[in-house]
């Protein structure tokens, strides 16, 4: 049934391939497949170690390539200007496929290493220079601020040594005047210590110090301005010059040793003012040329960057590729002998054509003439479910997906959630406003689909564009449910005639609206607006339209069993199953619809008795069976319809509960009595004619794998019967809860509406009487914020929510009616699906 | 209450550290990193487990130091973590999980000083969780006055420092004997936090902290035959808290072989097996290899290590991890936290010993490493 047009009704029929695959054009081949994505690989090796596998050594090396490359773009993210990195789709294609396939990764394997190697080497002497710069600038530092100390201190000295000089010897005069007349500056007998510390040690420095010296430290420092950068890592620290005087040189080898400890980096300063103004010269001499050097050694830097961005793109590619590639062989079996390998997969049936193809380009392409050959295997696992969609489908599909992957070739939800799930959802966002803004939203999102597909667009952006077409559907939807009900911003359209005129009157009180006889064409006539029962006569319908809505969607989810039961050859699941649950179903819902309807028919106004409640009818058909009240009968013949409908829903329940036990009970017998007993390990007693049996003897000319050791699980009796009763009572109860969930569609339709006439009242209409300059300010600034509330609450926050809620009744109310969700998804091996993450 | 409050400052932190606990690696996990050939192989192994790719841009080769550093480094990161989540008295009990690393790292460095290594070396072999500001000016020190004065006086060792004063000057022996009045003391006041703590935590940490003890004054008496610290002083440096106090200590305190060591510990069920195949037969090559698996640990550790040692510390580990496993099973208590850390760093200690054999070529001895879980 392969060439089946594909529909996403059910998922693709998958078939499992055998390839035989010779060592030679192993990779090729593999490259082919990845290229193409469709064939999703079986690990045939599991016993065996990762690092014990065949191509470790080859997954290895391209690990070390991926951590070069890994190297090369966080150096290129690091660095402070920007690098242009040449886009993949612009950069000439790195071939790994073909003959030389070996000799590229070889040249590329050099080309990263030796790249590494450059840049590592000129991130060296970058680093090292700037090492020294820093040492230098800090130097400089040093110099100045122990200048401008000492600059300082000599004008304390002055004033000190004045008054003390009369009294003071004549020996330390004469020291002064020689002092004096050598420099200007006046020579400390105080040996000091001088560097940098990094400013957030310094308070537990100078602490530390205090300590060690018991209280005598003198100690001056001042801030560095401008913080140190270091060239690699791009940390910013900042740092003081530090001076400490101390006397004597246990003390001083003391604070040496403790700066040194601490990390601080200490630098020779002369006492002397001539001397610090020569070093202070040879530091700036220094620092000049150094920086030069720095400088091109940066620009080097730079073009090996530049270099290397030009063809990271496609180095990254090829390294995913490879590593992808490489890990897929190790999946496959090695026939050391034959020297081919083989690899067994999943592939959708349809596309066995095309990987044949695939197969032949890689010989050729690989330069070789042994084509790599495939087998279709015959077996009884169940393969992966695969579900072909498109742009469109794909949300939904995903949807659907996430409540559980179908079985295999079971009837896929996804298929008409592509309306009911935008339909459900309108059923609640009922308004045209609403709907149009949320239509043009997922429209412009769909327009610029080409340019947003390649950009990042976040986590939160990026979920709303994944479902842009469910949006878009729901837009629509909701516009049709808003001109149903009539409603746009939680006013009314006058599209045709009223059947409801107002009196003229202009008095203050009262009015009744009267009948005019006129037929509203389409939807809710507007002559409900603001009237004092509008809500009344709301709820009600969309009470009643909700419990409609929901019996006919469960309905027809119950309805979606019987081409899972025809196609899996269950036919007696038709009669024990599908068949009692739906004469139950609408027995009781099914009745109560077509109560609503009848009702809805009649018009009550010249009726002989009152409108019967049909909560109360639906009561008392269970409580009071039999008997129905004159006043309240809605027709003629009630009760015996009532009793009889009871009666069949009652009979349903043993039907179900009973029947299939029974069936299976017999067939087991029948199985028996035919003499075969099931073995513990192999496969359940089977109950096949003759001509099967000789045909699978055969083997019909085609290779046959039958892995018995899994998939089937024994067939108890015993669990058929606790499955069945768990089944039964799930669905009968199901049944009222579930119908009963689906008045959330009244409820949440009824918050909206509600909701968005609050919001109109409490912002636009207060302004809306104002007239003047002043009235048009108010009516723009509260038409802003009005709208800004409409989008975020109404739209946006009310949107999801409805969503939820659709979701809800997708997922519990109408698949629990049908769907299994046992299977497996299809993961094929496919380089475009690398990109993703 | 604990049942009731607990989870109010401290659930989602439980929840982490149990989160992280499940990541420990398994015995399926050791017996595949066992048959590694190569370092790479290690390497690919330890990616598929919680260590995810933290080696991945190491060049290589890969030294086993790396490993070790890395694996550390986790660690670190995670307790970090966990600490900067805490409130009180939670904050206060992470904070007492890192003294004893504190007071690893200050004998350290003051021995390595002694020993007249290179102070930036020695801070570089200073386990992460115990540094503090002034780590590095311990090395100007020269007696233990100073030190008390200088550094330690505002760290949190100061009060278990006071007792140390005494001690004359900085040799081996008597540094050895500071660490264990530090470690005495720190015991001690953990003890009584946790004693305050009350409730299952008192519970579960007394249980291990009981065993860190006996343990500390087992080797202690052990480690002590034959040099020459009195009995006098041996009795001092034992903690006064455990299962062998106050009896068990006394007949330490007396014992001048290793029979005695082994009937003071008679009294206590759990502590009679690590005797019982005895230091004379059990002297074989399982011991030796624990001796140099404790190395990292006990990196200037004991004075001596004999393999009848060895082999008892290869004990006492199987010990402390079965008491830190046993943590895990009660619930509302800070416990986990201890005891993670010390599953973890035992964790690090095997993965290193499995690397190193590797490294080494030692098949025969790749099996000696203690597992976890």
């Amino acid at each position: 049934m392969g060439d089946e047009y594909p529909s996403l009704f059910r998922s693709e029929q998958m078939s499992l391939v055998q390839l035989i695959v010779p060592t030679e054009v192993a990779h090729d081949t593999i490259a082919e497949l990845g290229e193409l994505g469709n064939v999703e690989f079986k690990d045939l090796n599991p016993d065996v170690n990762p690092f014990q596998r065949s191509y470790v050594g080859e997954i290895r090396r391209v690990d070390e390539m991926a951590r070069r490359v890994r190297f090369f773009s966080s150096q290129i993210e690091k660095d402070k200007d920007k690098v242009p990195i040449r886009p993949l789709y612009d950069s000439a294609p790195l071939l790994t496929v073909g003959p030389r396939a070996a000799h590229t990764m070889d040249e590329l394997d050099v080309k990263l290493a030796e790249h590494e190697t450059r840049l590592i080497q000129m991130n060296d002497s970058y680093q090292l220079l700037s090492e020294r710069t820093k040492e230098l600038v800090e130097a400089r530092h040093v110099l100045r601020e122990t200048a401008v100390f000492f600059e300082r201190a000599s004008g304390y000295q002055q004033d000190v040594r004045s008054s003390f000089d009369d009294s003071s010897a004549p020996l330390l005069q004469h020291d002064d005047r020689e002092q004096q007349y050598s420099s200007s500056n006046i020579q400390f007998d105080l040996e000091f210590v001088a560097g940098t510390i990094e400013r957030s040690r310094l308070p537990t420095f100078e602490r530390v110090l205090w300590r060690v010296l018991r209280g005598n430290l003198y100690m001056n420092h001042t801030d560095i301005q401008e913080p140190f950068v270091d060239p690699t890592t791009g940390v910013e620290t900042r740092k003081n010059v530090f001076i400490i005087f101390a006397h004597g040189d246990t003390l001083l080898a003391k604070i040496r040793k403790v700066a040194e400890s601490m990390g601080a980096t200490l630098y020779p300063i002369d006492a002397n003012a001539d001397k610090r103004a020569e070093s202070m010269r040879e530091v700036t001499a220094r620092l000049e040329d150094l920086q030069v050097v720095l400088f091109n050694t940066g620009i080097n830097r730079r073009a090996e960057l530049v270099t290397i961005g030009e063809s990271l793109a496609s180095w990254q590619d090829v390294v995913r590729k490879e590593k992808l590639i490489y890990e897929t062989l190790n999946l496959l079996i090695y026939d050391v002998r034959r020297k081919t390998l083989i690899a067994e997969g999943w592939c959708p049936t349809r596309d066995i054509p095309m990987i044949q193809v695939a197969l032949r380009h890689a010989t050729e392409e690989s330069g070789t003439n042994v084509p790599p050959i495939l087998h279709d295997l015959k077996t009884n696992k169940t393969p992966p479910t695969f579900n072909r969609t498109n742009r469109f489908t794909e949300g939904f599909q995903t949807i659907m997906d996430a409540y559980g992957i179908a079985s295999y070739q079971e009837v896929n939800p996804g298929l008409f959630a592509v309306i009911t799930f935008p339909f459900l959802f309108a059923v609640m966002f009922g308004d045209i406003g609403h709907g149009f803004i949320t239509f043009m939203s997922a429209a412009i999102m769909i327009l610029l689909e080409r340019r947003l597909l390649k950009a990042d667009l976040g986590e939160i952006f990026g979920m709303f564009f994944f479902g842009r077409y469910i949006i878009l559907m729901m837009g629509l939807f909701s516009m049709y449910t808003g001109l149903l009900y009539n409603d746009i911003f939680s006013k009314s359209l006058h599209l045709f005639a009223s059947g409801w005129s107002w009196p003229e009157d202009p008095g203050n009180q009262t009015v009744t609206a009267i009948p005019n006889g006129h037929t509203y064409i389409f939807g809710l006539d507007p002559g409900w607006h603001g009237a004092d029962n509008a809500l009344l006569f709301t709820n009600s319908y969309k009470m009643k339209m909700s419990i409609v809505l929901g019996v006919v969607h469960m309905t027809f989810a119950l309805c979606l069993q019987v081409p899972n039961h025809l196609r899996f050859k269950r036919y007696t699941d038709i009669w024990t199953n599908f068949v009692p649950q739906m004469i139950f179903l609408q027995s009781i819902f099914g009745y109560l619809v077509v109560c609503i309807i009848y009702k809805w028919t009649i018009d009550w106004e010249t009726s002989p008795t009152g409108p019967p409640s049909l909560l109360n009818m639906l009561i008392s058909m269970f409580l009071s069976p039999g008997t129905v009240d004159p006043d309240t009968q809605l027709y003629r013949g009630q009760s015996t319809v009532q009793v009889i409908l009871l009666g069949l829903a009652f009979v349903c329940v043993p039907w179900m509960l009973i029947a299939k036990p029974y069936l299976e009970w017999k067939e087991m017998q029948k199985i028996h009595g035919q003499g075969y007993i099931g073995l513990g390990t192999d496969e359940a007693p089977r109950d096949i004619s003759d001509t099967v049996m000789e045909g699978e003897e055969e083997g019909n000319g085609r290779a046959v794998v039958e892995a018995m050791e899994e998939e089937h699980e024994q067939h108890d009796f015993g669990e058929v019967v606790i499955h069945q009763v768990i089944h039964t009572i799930e669905f009968c109860l199901g049944c009222i809860s579930h119908t009963a969930s689906y008045l959330r569609l009244w409820a949440l339709s009824l918050a909206h509406a509600q909701l968005s006439e609050v919001l109109w009242t409490m912002t636009i209409e207060g302004v809306l009487g104002m007239s003047g300059v002043f009235g048009i300010i108010a009516i723009l600034l509260m038409g802003v914020v009005w709208f800004i509330l409409t989008v975020g609450i109404l739209c946006v926050m009310e949107g999801l929510s409805a969503f939820l809620h659709a979701l809800r009744l997708h997922w519990v109310e109408a698949n629990s009616k049908h769907y299994e969700a046992g299977g497996y998804e299809f993961a094929p091996l496919s380089f475009a699906s690398l990109d993703e993450n | 209450m604990e049942a009731l409050l607990f989870n109010v400052d401290n659930g989602f932190l439980e929840g982490i550290v149990r989160g992280y606990k499940a990541g420990l690696l398994t015995q399926s996990h050791y017996s595949n990193l066992t048959q590694c050939e190569t370092i790479e192989d290690f390497r690919t192994q330890l990616s598929a487990t919680d260590y995810g790719n933290f080696l991945s841009n190491e060049p290589l080769p890969i030294s086993t130091s790396t490993i070790a550093d890395k694996a550390t480094q986790l660690l670190v990161d995670q307790f970090n973590f966990l600490r900067s989540n805490a409130v009180e008295p939670l904050t206060k009990f992470f904070d007492y999980i890192t003294y004893a690393y504190m007071i690893d790292n200050v004998v350290l460095l003051i021995t390595g000083t002694l020993h007249e290594r290179n102070t930036q070396e020695l801070l570089e072999r200073c386990h992460p969780l115990g540094v503090f500001d002034t780590l590095p000016a311990l090395c100007v020190a020269t007696n233990v006055e100073e030190l008390y004065r200088t550094v330690l006086v505002e760290t949190p060792l100061a009060p278990y420092f006071r007792d140390c004063i005494t001690a004359a000057d900085l040799d081996d022996l008597n540094i050895e004997i500071i660490r264990n009045t530090l470690y005495k003391a720190y015991l001690e006041d953990f003890y009584a936090f946790c004693t305050t703590l009350g409730g299952p935590t008192a519970d579960v940490m007394h249980r291990i902290l009981s065993f860190e003890a006996d343990r500390r004054s087992i080797n202690i008496t052990i480690n002590s035959f034959g040099t020459e610290l009195t009995k006098e002083r041996r009795v001092k440096l034992f903690p006064t808290i455990g299962r062998l106090f106050p009896a068990g200590n006394n007949t330490l305190a007396r014992a001048d072989d290793i029979d005695q060591v082994r009937s003071a510990c008679d009294g206590v069920m759990e502590y009679r097996a690590f005797f019982e195949s005895g230091p004379a037969s059990g002297a074989g090559a399982r011991g030796n290899g624990a001796g140099a698996q404790d190395s990292t640990a006990h990196l200037l550790g004991e004075l001596e290590d004999t393999s009848a040692a060895g082999e008892l510390e290869d004990r006492f580990f199987v010990q402390e991890v079965h008491l830190n496993k046993l943590a895990f099973l009660q619930q509302f208590q800070h416990g986990v936290f201890y005891a993670y850390v010390k599953l973890k760093e035992q964790e690090i200690r095997s993965v290193t010993w499995i690397a190193e054999c590797i490294a080494q070529d030692a098949r025969d001895r790749i099996q000696d490493y203690i597992p976890t879980f």
